[in-house]
C-alpha cells in the first residue's frame, strides 16, 4: 500500500504544493486580520483554530500523497459507503446539537461528514466510469447507477438542511457526466426533466433557503432583511476600492453587518481589506491552482487517475465561482464555502487531503511509466 | 504493472486534450466575470460604495428581543427581565478611549458618583467596534451622560434587556443561564437565525428551550448625526418577544427541598407518578446565575468552574451515584417475577452471607434471623438480598433494571443528562476485558459495585412502583405560550413503557416500602407521619470499598469525603401516591438519619399546600392570584 520510493520525493509536485500553501496563508492572515473581535475570554482565537487545521490539513494531505491513488481507486466503493454512513450517523446522532444536524463529534471536535462525501463521490464515481468504459457517449439509462450514487448524499443532505453542499454533490455529477460523454438525445431529455423537477425541488426547500433565492432577485426590496446581507457584502467589497483599506482596517467587516463573515463570506473580508488589486490576485491564484489541476488530469497516466483529478478540480473550481459570486452578488447565497479561505475545520481538511491525492496523481505519472 | 492500451476504451494519456481546451474557456469566462464584477464593484462603484460605508449615516441598528418569562406550575415567575443600561463608546472621529474615560470620570467626580469599567480599556479601539465603558448604570449616571453629549463625542447609552434569576441559586441549575453567542455555537446553528452579539441560553431551561425563549432580532435602519448619535429612524422591523414558558416545578417545594439541603451536597427530585411532571429539582451546592447577567468577570468564572465542589453540574440528572439499598425493590421484583421466590420464602441472616472464599456483611452484624421479602425490605437485610443476587445473576437483573428506566437517560428536558450504568456480562467483557465474577453480581444485589443511579433515574423507578407500573418520561414543562397568553404548546403524561412485573407484585413491595416507614424496626421510621401515609426506602452507598464492619471502619478513621452517600426514596399517600421524592447526599452517612428528614421536609410541605387547597383547580387558580399579586 505504501511504498517509498525515492521517485515521489523526486518529482514532487512542488508548484501545486505551494500554490495551495499561499492560498491558505492568505486564509489565515484574513481571519488574523479580521479579528472577528472576541468578546468571550473562554474562547480560543479563530486564527489558531484555523491554524490548526490547516496542520490537521496537511497530515490528510501527507497521507493521501502516500497512499497509491490506485489503491483509492480499487476501494472506491468502500471508501463511499463509510462516508454515507457517516453522513447517517448525523441524523442519528447530531440530533444532541438540537437544531443543527449537520456534525457529529470526533474527540473534541466537531466534523461535518458532509464535506468528506465530496470527496468520496468523485472517487465512486470515477471508479464506476472506469469500470463501465463503452467507448461511446452514455445514454441516460446508463446513467443510473452513477446517478443513485449522487442522489443518497444529495438528499440526505438537503434534508439536513444544507443547501450549498447539496448543490455541489449534483454539479460534481453532472461535471463527471460531461466529462465522459452524454449523447445529445439523453442531453435534451435531462434538461427537460430538470426543468420540470425544479418546481418540484422549490416545494422542498426551507423557508430560509426560498427567503434567500428570492432576495437575490430583489435585495434592494428588503434592506432590512436577508437582502440586507447581500447589500451589505457589496458594500463591503465595494468600499474597498482599488488598493483596500489595508490589514485589519475593513469598517464593515469590524462592524459585524454581515452574517458568516468568517465563514461563507470571508471573501467581502478579504477584497475589503486588500481591494481591487488583492482581489485580482486571489482569483489568479485560483486560476493557477484550477489550471494547474486540469494539467494534472491530462498528464494522468490512467483513466481513473484522470477522473479523480478532473473532480478535484472541479469541486475547487465551482466552490470558488459560486462563493465569490455570492459575495459579489451576481449569485444567490447559498452555504458553500471559500476553499482555503473559509473559516471550518471540515472544508480545510478534506480540501487539503483531495490536493494530497492530486499530488499523488501528478506524481505517479513519473513513476507509472517506467 | 499496468501497461498503456491493455484496457477497455484504450485509454491513452493526454486523450483529455479536447476537453482540456473546452474546460479552460469555462474556467477562464467564469473567473472573468468574477474579475469583471469586482471590477465594477471596487474601481467603478468604488468611491460610491465607500462614501456609502464610511461616511454613510444611515446605520443598521439590532434591536434585541426579550427573552419569554419563566414561570412556576402555579405561574409564580422564576425568571425575568430587567432593562439595563450600558454607557458604550462606539470610536469614530475620536478614538482616545482613555481621554472619553477621563473625562466621563471627571464629571461623575462632581457629582460624587464613582466610575467603574468593568476591564481595563483596551489599548487599540477598532472604528465603529462599541467599547462597553459601564454596565447597568444608575439613573443618575445616565442623566449625567446624557446631559453632556456633546462633550463626549462617541459615547452613547444603550439599554439591553437583562436577564433576573429571582430565585437565584435555588434553581440555578434547572435554569440556567444565558450568555452571548459564541463562535461554535454559531458554526453549530443551522437554522441560519444567530448574529454575532444574540444572547443564547447556556444551560439548563434557558438552553433546552433557547429556540422558544430567544424571540427573534428586530432591526431598525437610523439616520446618525456627525457625533454618532441616532437622530432619525428610517425604517423598522420590531423584535418578536420570546415565548414564555410554564414548568411543573412548584417553587414551594423547591424552596423547602434547597433549605432542607441546607450547604450539604446533593440532590433531591420530587416527581408527579400519575404523570411524570418534575415538582422539584435541586442540586446543591450552587451557584448565583445573576453573575451570567451580561457577561461574567473573568474572575467569578475562575472561581466557578475551577470549584472543587462543581456548583455548576446538575447533579439531580447528571451526577451518578450508586444506588444502595433503594434498589432492593428492583431485586426484589425481579426474583418474584422470574418465580425464583414467594412471598412466603425465607432465608436465614446470621449477619453474614458465605460465597466462594469470600464474605459479605449484612450491615446488622447481629443478623435478622429468618426474614421473608416483607421483612427484608423493612429492615433492609443485605443478607437476603446477596442470596436473591445469586438465584438471579447480573443479566436478569439489569433486565428488570432497564425496564424500571435505569441504564439510560431519562429523556427529561434538558441537556447533560447521564445515563448511569447497568452492569451486564457482555459489558464487563466489552469494556473492562474481565468475566464477570459471581461476587460482584452479590454486592450489585444491594446496590453496590458497578450500578450507577442518577436521582432522576431513582425517582422515576419510585414513581413507576407507586403508579403500579407505568415508566413516564419526566417531565419539566407544563406549557410554552406566546407572549400575548395564548398556549402554543401543551405538554402531557408521556408513557415510557409498562415494567413487565404483575401487579400483585408491585402491591407487595409497596407494602414492604411502607412498612419500612411505619413498622416498627423499620429503616425510614424517621419519616413516620402521623396519618401514616408515606412509603420509602433509605439506603447508603458506598463511595470506595471501605471495609464492611463498623468496627474496622472506625479504625480507619473515615474522612469527610470517604464517607457513604446518603438516599432515601419514597412516595405518598401510601394509597393513592401523588408525590415521589428522592434524595441524596452526598458523604452524608445513613439513608436514614441524613437523606430521611429532607425527603420529610419536601413531603410535609406538599401536604401542607394541599391542605391549603383542596383541589387542583382551586390550588391552580389560588396559585394564578398568587402570581398576580406578587410577581
Amino acid at each position: 500500500m505504501i511504498k517509498l520510493d525515492r521517485r515521489l520525493i523526486l518529482n514532487f509536485d512542488w508548484t501545486l504544493f505551494i500554490l495551495v500553501l499561499i492560498i491558505s496563508g492568505i486564509g489565515l492572515l484574513n481571519i488574523y486580520s479580521a479579528g472577528f473581535s472576541l468578546t468571550d475570554f473562554r474562547q480560543t482565537p479563530l486564527y489558531i483554530k484555523q491554524l490548526e487545521w490547516i496542520l490537521i490539513g496537511l497530515a490528510g494531505m501527507a497521507i493521501a500523497f502516500f497512499i497509491d491513488y490506485r489503491f483509492l481507486n480499487r476501494h472506491a466503493y468502500i471508501i463511499y459507503g463509510i462516508s454515507i454512513v457517516l453522513l447517517l450517523v448525523v441524523f442519528t446522532a447530531g440530533y444532541a446539537t438540537r437544531g443543527s444536524q449537520r456534525w457529529i463529534a470526533v474527540g473534541g471536535f466537531t466534523f461535518q461528514p458532509s464535506e468528506l462525501v465530496k470527496l468520496t463521490i468523485i472517487l465512486a464515481l470515477a471508479k464506476y466510469f472506469d469500470r463501465h468504459q463503452i467507448g461511446r457517449s452514455y445514454h441516460l439509462t446508463e446513467l443510473f447507477i452513477p446517478f443513485t450514487i449522487v442522489i443518497i448524499p444529495f438528499l440526505f443532505v438537503l434534508k439536513q438542511p444544507d443547501l450549498g453542499t447539496a448543490l455541489v454533490f449534483l454539479i460534481l455529477f453532472l461535471a463527471m457526466v460531461f466529462f465522459v460523454g452524454l449523447d445529445w438525445r439523453s442531453l435534451l431529455i435531462a434538461g427537460a426533466g430538470g426543468l420540470i423537477l425544479t418546481p418540484i425541488g422549490w416545494y422542498f426547500l426551507k423557508d430560509y433557503q426560498k427567503e434567500r433565492i428570492l432576495t437575490f432577485f430583489g435585495p434592494e426590496r428588503d434592506p432590512l432583511g436577508s437582502g440586507y446581507h447581500i447589500i451589505q457584502s457589496m458594500i463591503a467589497v465595494g468600499s474597498g476600492g482599488v488598493f483596500g483599506k489595508g490589514f485589519s482596517k475593513g469598517s464593515q467587516t469590524q462592524l459585524k453587518f454581515l452574517p458568516e463573515q468568517q465563514t461563507d463570506f470571508v471573501f467581502s473580508v478579504f477584497a475589503e481589506e486588500w481591494g481591487f488589486l488583492g482581489g485580482v490576485i486571489l482569483v489568479v491564484l485560483f486560476f493557477s491552482l484550477i489550471l494547474w489541476g486540469l494539467k494534472i488530469m491530462i498528464h494522468s497516466r490512467d483513466y481513473p487517475g484522470a477522473l479523480i483529478a478532473f473532480g478535484i478540480t472541479m469541486l475547487i473550481f465551482w466552490e470558488v465561482f459560486i462563493n465569490i459570486g455570492m459575495v459579489l452578488g451576481i449569485l444567490p447565497v447559498v452555504g458553500i464555502p471559500l476553499p482555503f479561505l473559509s473559516y471550518g475545520g471540515s472544508s480545510m481538511v478534506i480540501l487539503m487531503t483531495a490536493i494530497g491525492v492530486l499530488l499523488n496523481i501528478s506524481v505517479r505519472r513519473f513513476i507509472l511509466q517506467s | 504493472m499496468w501497461k498503456i492500451g491493455d484496457r477497455l476504451g484504450g485509454y491513452e494519456p493526454g486523450q483529455f486534450k479536447h476537453r482540456f481546451r473546452m474546460l479552460f474557456i469555462i474556467v477562464s469566462v467564469a473567473l472573468s466575470l468574477l474579475v469583471m464584477r469586482l471590477w465594477y464593484l471596487q474601481v467603478i462603484k468604488g468611491d460610491e460604495l465607500r462614501q456609502r460605508s464610511e461616511n454613510n449615516n444611515v446605520r443598521l441598528r439590532k434591536i434585541k428581543p426579550m427573552r419569554g418569562l419563566i414561570m412556576d406550575e402555579g405561574r409564580r415567575v422564576l425568571v425575568d427581565n430587567q432593562p439595563s443600561y450600558d454607557i458604550v463608546f462606539i470610536p469614530n472621529r475620536t478614538k482616545d478611549i482613555r481621554k472619553v474615560i477621563e473625562k466621563i470620570r471627571a464629571l461623575y467626580t462632581e457629582r460624587s458618583l464613582t466610575f467603574s469599567t468593568l476591564t481595563s480599556p483596551p489599548d487599540r479601539v477598532k472604528p465603529f467596534v462599541p467599547v462597553l465603558l459601564e454596565r447597568n448604570v444608575s439613573m443618575e449616571k445616565l442623566a449625567v451622560v446624557e446631559t453632556h453629549a456633546l462633550e463626549l463625542p462617541g459615547v452613547a447609552t444603550e439599554v439591553t434587556p437583562v436577564r433576573q434569576y429571582l430565585n437565584g441559586e435555588m434553581t440555578a441549575q434547572l435554569i440556567g443561564f444565558t450568555g452571548e453567542v459564541s463562535p461554535e455555537d454559531m458554526e453549530r446553528d443551522a437554522t441560519g437565525k444567530l448574529s454575532p452579539g444574540d444572547i443564547i441560553g447556556k444551560l439548563g431551561i434557558e438552553k433546552f428551550l433557547d429556540g422558544h425563549l430567544r424571540g427573534k432580532n428586530g432591526a431598525e435602519q437610523v439616520e446618525v448625526n456627525v457625533a454618532g448619535k441616532a437622530v432619525r429612524s428610517l425604517g423598522r422591523i420590531p423584535a418578536e418577544l420570546g415565548d414564555n414558558v410554564v414548568l411543573t416545578i412548584h417553587s414551594t417545594l423547591q424552596e423547602a427541598a434547597w433549605t432542607a439541603i441546607g450547604d450539604r451536597a446533593g440532590a433531591v427530585v420530587a416527581l408527579d407518578p400519575r404523570n411524570g411532571a418534575v415538582l422539584a429539582l435541586v442540586s446543591s451546592p450552587s451557584f448565583d446565575p445573576n453573575l451570567f447577567n451580561g457577561g461574567i468577570s473573568f474572575d467569578d468564572w475562575e472561581n466557578l468552574s475551577s470549584d472543587i465542589r462543581h456548583p455548576m453540574e446538575n447533579r439531580s440528572i447528571s451526577g451518578q451515584y450508586p444506588p444502595g439499598s433503594t434498589y432492593k425493590p428492583v431485586i426484589a421484583a425481579a426474583a418474584l417475577e422470574e418465580g425464583l421466590i414467594t412471598p412466603e420464602t425465607t432465608f436465614f441472616c446470621n449477619g453474614a452471607f458465605e460465597m466462594g472464599d469470600r464474605t459479605f456483611r449484612c450491615w446488622q452484624s447481629k443478623g435478622h434471623g429468618n426474614v421473608n421479602l416483607h421483612r427484608a425490605i423493612v429492615e433492609s437485610c443485605d443478607v437476603y438480598f446477596y442470596n436473591l443476587g445469586k438465584l438471579l445473576g447480573v443479566d436478569r437483573i439489569a433486565y428488570y433494571a432497564r425496564a424500571f428506566g435505569l441504564g439510560a437517560p431519562s429523556g427529561i428536558d434538558l441537556t447533560q443528562e447521564k445515563g448511569g450504568l447497568i452492569p451486564t456480562k457482555q459489558w464487563k467483557l466489552s469494556r473492562l476485558r474481565e468475566p464477570w465474577q459471581m461476587g460482584e453480581t452479590i454486592s450489585l444485589a444491594i446496590g453496590q459495585g458497578f450500578n450507577l443511579v442518577t436521582p432522576i433515574q431513582l425517582a422515576n423507578v419510585y414513581a413507576t412502583l407507586a403508579n403500579g407500573g407505568t415508566l413516564y418520561r419526566p417531565r419539566l414543562i407544563k406549557q410554552l405560550e406566546s407572549s400575548d397568553g395564548h398556549v402554543v404548546k401543551r405538554y402531557g403524561p408521556e408513557k415510557l413503557g409498562v415494567l413487565p412485573v404483575r401487579p400483585q407484585t408491585i402491591a407487595l413491595i409497596n407494602k414492604a416500602l411502607w412498612g419500612a416507614v411505619n413498622e416498627r424496626g423499620g429503616t425510614g421510621y424517621i419519616l413516620k407521619r402521623k396519618e401514616q401515609d408515606v412509603a420509602g426506602k433509605t439506603g447508603t452507598a458506598q463511595v470506595i470499598g471501605l471495609p464492611q464492619d463498623e468496627k474496622a471502619r472506625k479504625k480507619k478513621r473515615i474522612t469527610a469525603d470517604l464517607r457513604d452517600h446518603a438516599l432515601f426514596v419514597g412516595f405518598a399517600p401510601y394509597g393513592n401516591p401523588e408525590i415521589v421524592v428522592a434524595v441524596i447526599l452526598e458523604h452524608a452517612g445513613h439513608g436514614g438519619s441524613a437523606a430521611a428528614p429532607v425527603a420529610r421536609k419536601v413531603i410535609d410541605t406538599y401536604f401542607a399546600l394541599k391542605k391549603m387547597t383542596p383541589t387542583h383547580e382551586q390550588a391552580q387558580s389560588a396559585a394564578e392570584i398568587r402570581g398576580i399579586a406578587k410577581p
